[in-house]
């Protein structure tokens, strides 16, 4: 890993209180009080940098040295918040180029993807830069970049798609939306499962703050319809893909209704048959499918439950078989939806 | 095992290692090895988890002396810290020099705390809940200072941080605020509608809660918007009925519905729930998902016996319970582990598994909800 200082003839292995340049600096040892909670039985290396780390911040030193200190003190534990608070004050105070910084870290970050302080630390950059920096877009642009690596290792990581759609947000450019949606697309044709990739295309077609009529809304709904129509024929159990169409159906106020005649064949007993016409719209079950699909099922009997009137009949009856046969699991959540049903 | 299992189609729970859980949590609360160092910027909240499970297994007095018990209150109070922002609790004494102050039992309004040792919100809220776990009189309570510390970490989009000056900021820090504003009975500390805003912005199109606004719906922040919304006082001009736990002004009827059917679709076939769509299940969700459905009034349309039978499987054999079956325990899966136990007790079960009744919006054993009632508010 890189290193900030390159002066830095010391062994790296070093203490502290053995190096030469650190000799000006009286350590402060931890009080931890009389019968802590909790004590943790911390390693000689990181009880020696957060002693000089005390004794740092209680002289307000702002200098070079500091970066390499508060680089040591993170490297052991990532989570020391009030470490990357004055790293980050330091390199403030030194106008030390941030982009330098970021680049620094990408390795620790990827190291430390399960870390908040490693994503926070990388807001504040990207927030500095977007004001300072000659070219801020290639800079946002480079560390999309970066976040698809990042991604790679954890396609599912919180805090590394939270950043990621805050940087789109932020910085809000065309530029850097365009790529979004072939990230997603390739994202779930490895994992059609991937539910913060189907989050993230929510996030990206309807989260995105949109000038009136700059987009034609009846368009959009058409074509992530039938994306996801294919994407269910695929998988037709995966409740991520049906929460993102019940999820735009009730966005775009669409009634489920629409969808009937797609939703009918997966909630058949069989597969239908290769000699019916291919319709296009309505991409069939694979061979393979289990049939019914309990989504399919649950979002037929929505359909007939806002359907009403006689309707609600057949909406009770595929809770009933829900419960019984194809979700146990859920049977008295099932049960509970046909007695709200017959309570109206 | 008392039931035979031929004529009994469910099979039957082992035990609940009661005494050996304890054991984890207290060897944890005796000393961390440096393999945990993480934890340095967060013991209070380690602190919470073990002694929270010693109180729901009601095994505090008997496994700890009250000489102990009165040292680990004052130690907590060491931790609570005045200044600038106001008066709250840091996450321990990770940035506590020798020199800096003589010390005593009590902290002294007027400390000055650095900008780099601030109190911490989710820490001031974990504090309080251990003090009232060790049977705390909370004489040393600084509640005006906290109201104001309060204060410090909002923000003017109605969300809160972490710290005064910086740190973390969304459903869990919000949670917090309330909570504190709660066990203090004083909400002057914080602008409840607009944090009421900031909440319902993070509701997402699955029906759940996601960190922040535009975050992907996960359980535990969908616990911490749904229990906000619960704690916050009922403005008066509302029209709703007496106010009870199971209702909020500030949740709509198709929203509830929303919220109750993907919560219950994220409990596994293994029996355990995950925290989103299509991941595996986790012990602490079990939790957050199972108290979020306990708060929405929706606890009996979980299959109890198979959250059980999924805990029972995330026992460590040497004590204490994990995220997962094989996985190595740790207290804060413990602790989530048992809550979520107290609130869906398993039918059938044998008396090692027998909880106390829990307060799902504060997060702890009704017995300790009622001290903190008894010693703070009114007072
Ligand atoms: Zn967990």
């Amino acid at each position: 890993m890189p290193r900030v200082t390159s002066n830095n003839s010391d062994d790296e292995a070093q203490l502290y209180c053995e190096k030469s340049e650190w000799q000006d600096i009286t350590p402060i040892p931890q009080y931890d009080g009389i019968n802590p909670i909790a004590p943790i039985f911390y390693t000689p290396e990181y009880k020696d940098a957060t002693e000089y780390f005390r004794a740092i911040v209680k002289a307000d030193e702002v200098s070079e040295r500091v970066l390499q200190l508060t680089y040591d003190i993170i490297s052991m534990n990532p989570a020391h918040y009030s470490a990357w608070q004055y790293r980050y004050r330091t390199l403030v105070a030194l106008k030390h180029p941030l982009d330098v910084e970021l680049e620094l870290m990408d390795a620790f970050a990827i190291k430390f993807l399960k870390t908040y302080q490693v994503w926070h630390h990388r807001r504040l950059l990207l927030t500095a830069l977007r004001s300072s920096a000659p070219s801020p877009l290639s800079i946002a642009s480079k560390e999309l970049a970066f976040i698809i690596r990042a991604l790679s290792t954890d396609t599912k990581n919180y805090h590394t798609w939270s950043y990621r759609q805050w940087l789109l947000a932020f910085f809000d450019d065309e530029e850097l939306w365009e790529g979004e949606l072939p990230y997603v697309e390739r994202l779930l044709e490895t994992d059609v499962r991937n539910n913060s990739a189907w989050h993230h295309r929510y996030f990206v077609v309807w989260g995105r703050v949109r000038a009136e009529g700059e987009i034609d809304v009846g368009d959009v709904l058409k074509r992530e319809i039938a994306y996801t129509k294919d994407q269910i024929a695929l998988a037709p159990n995966n409740p991520s893909a049906w929460n993102y169409l019940r999820g735009i159906l009730e966005h775009t106020k669409t009634p489920f209704n629409s969808l009937r005649t797609f939703v009918e064949l997966y909630s058949t007993q069989t597969a239908p048959g290769e000699e019916d016409i291919v319709d296009l719209d309505n991409p069939k079950p694979g061979p393979g499918a289990q049939l019914p699909c309990a989504p399919a099922l649950e979002f037929l009997a929505d359909i007939h439950e806002e359907m009403g009137g006689e309707q609600t009949k057949k909406a009770i009856e595929i809770w009933k078989s829900l419960g019984n046969e194809y979700d146990t699991m859920r049977k008295k959540y099932w049960e509970f939806r046909v007695k709200e049903a017959l309570s109206v | 095992m008392s039931s035979d299992p031929l004529d009994n189609d469910k099979s039957s729970l082992p035990r609940f290692a009661r005494s050996a859980h304890a054991s984890h949590c207290n060897r944890c609360l005796s000393g961390l090895p440096s393999t945990q160092v993480e934890a340095d910027t967060s013991r209070l909240a380690v602190g919470f988890y073990c002694l929270g499970v010693m109180d729901m297994l009601g095994l505090l007095e008997s496994k700890i002396n009250e000489t102990e018990r009165e040292r680990w209150r004052d130690w907590v109070w060491n931790q609570q810290s005045s200044g600038t922002y106001g008066t709250g609790f840091r996450p321990g004494p990770y940035m506590t020099g020798q020199d800096s102050l003589c010390w005593s039992d009590v902290t002294q309004p007027g400390d000055e705390y650095s900008e780099y040792d601030t109190p911490h919100l989710i820490m001031t809220y974990t504090a309080l809940l251990s003090l009232a776990i060790l049977r705390d009189d909370f004489k040393r309570l600084e509640k005006k200072g906290i109201l104001k510390f309060l204060r410090s970490c909002q923000r003017s989009d109605g969300s809160f941080s972490s710290l005064p000056n910086g740190g973390d900021s969304d459903l869990r820090q919000v949670y917090c605020a309330f909570a504190i504003s709660s066990i203090l009975d004083d909400w002057s500390g914080i602008d409840v509608d607009s944090a009421v805003k900031y909440i319902q912005r993070c509701e997402n199109y699955e029906g759940g809660y996601g960190q922040s606004p535009g975050g992907e719906a996960l359980g535990g922040t969908t616990y911490c918007a749904l229990a906000s919304l619960h704690l916050a006082p009922v403005p008066s001009s509302s029209s709703s009925p007496s106010r009870t736990p199971l209702f909020s002004p500030h949740i709509s009827t198709k929203h509830r519905s929303r919220t109750i059917r993907w919560l219950l679709q994220n409990q596994t076939p293994s029996g355990g729930f995950c925290g989103r769509t299509n991941k595996v299940a986790d012990a602490c969700y079990c939790f957050w998902s199972g108290a979020s459905l306990h708060i929405l009034g929706a606890s009996g349309l979980v299959d109890n016996r198979a959250l059980a039978t999924f805990l029972s499987t995330c026992q460590f054999k040497f004590g204490g319970i994990a995220k997962a079956p094989e996985e190595r325990p740790d207290p804060y899966h413990t602790y989530m582990a048992i809550a979520a136990l107290a609130i869906y007790p398993p039918e059938d079960a044998d008396e090692s598994w027998t909880l106390p009744e829990m307060n799902a919006l504060w997060n702890t054993t009704d017995e300790t909800a009622q001290w903190i009632r008894d010693h703070i508010h009114n007072k």
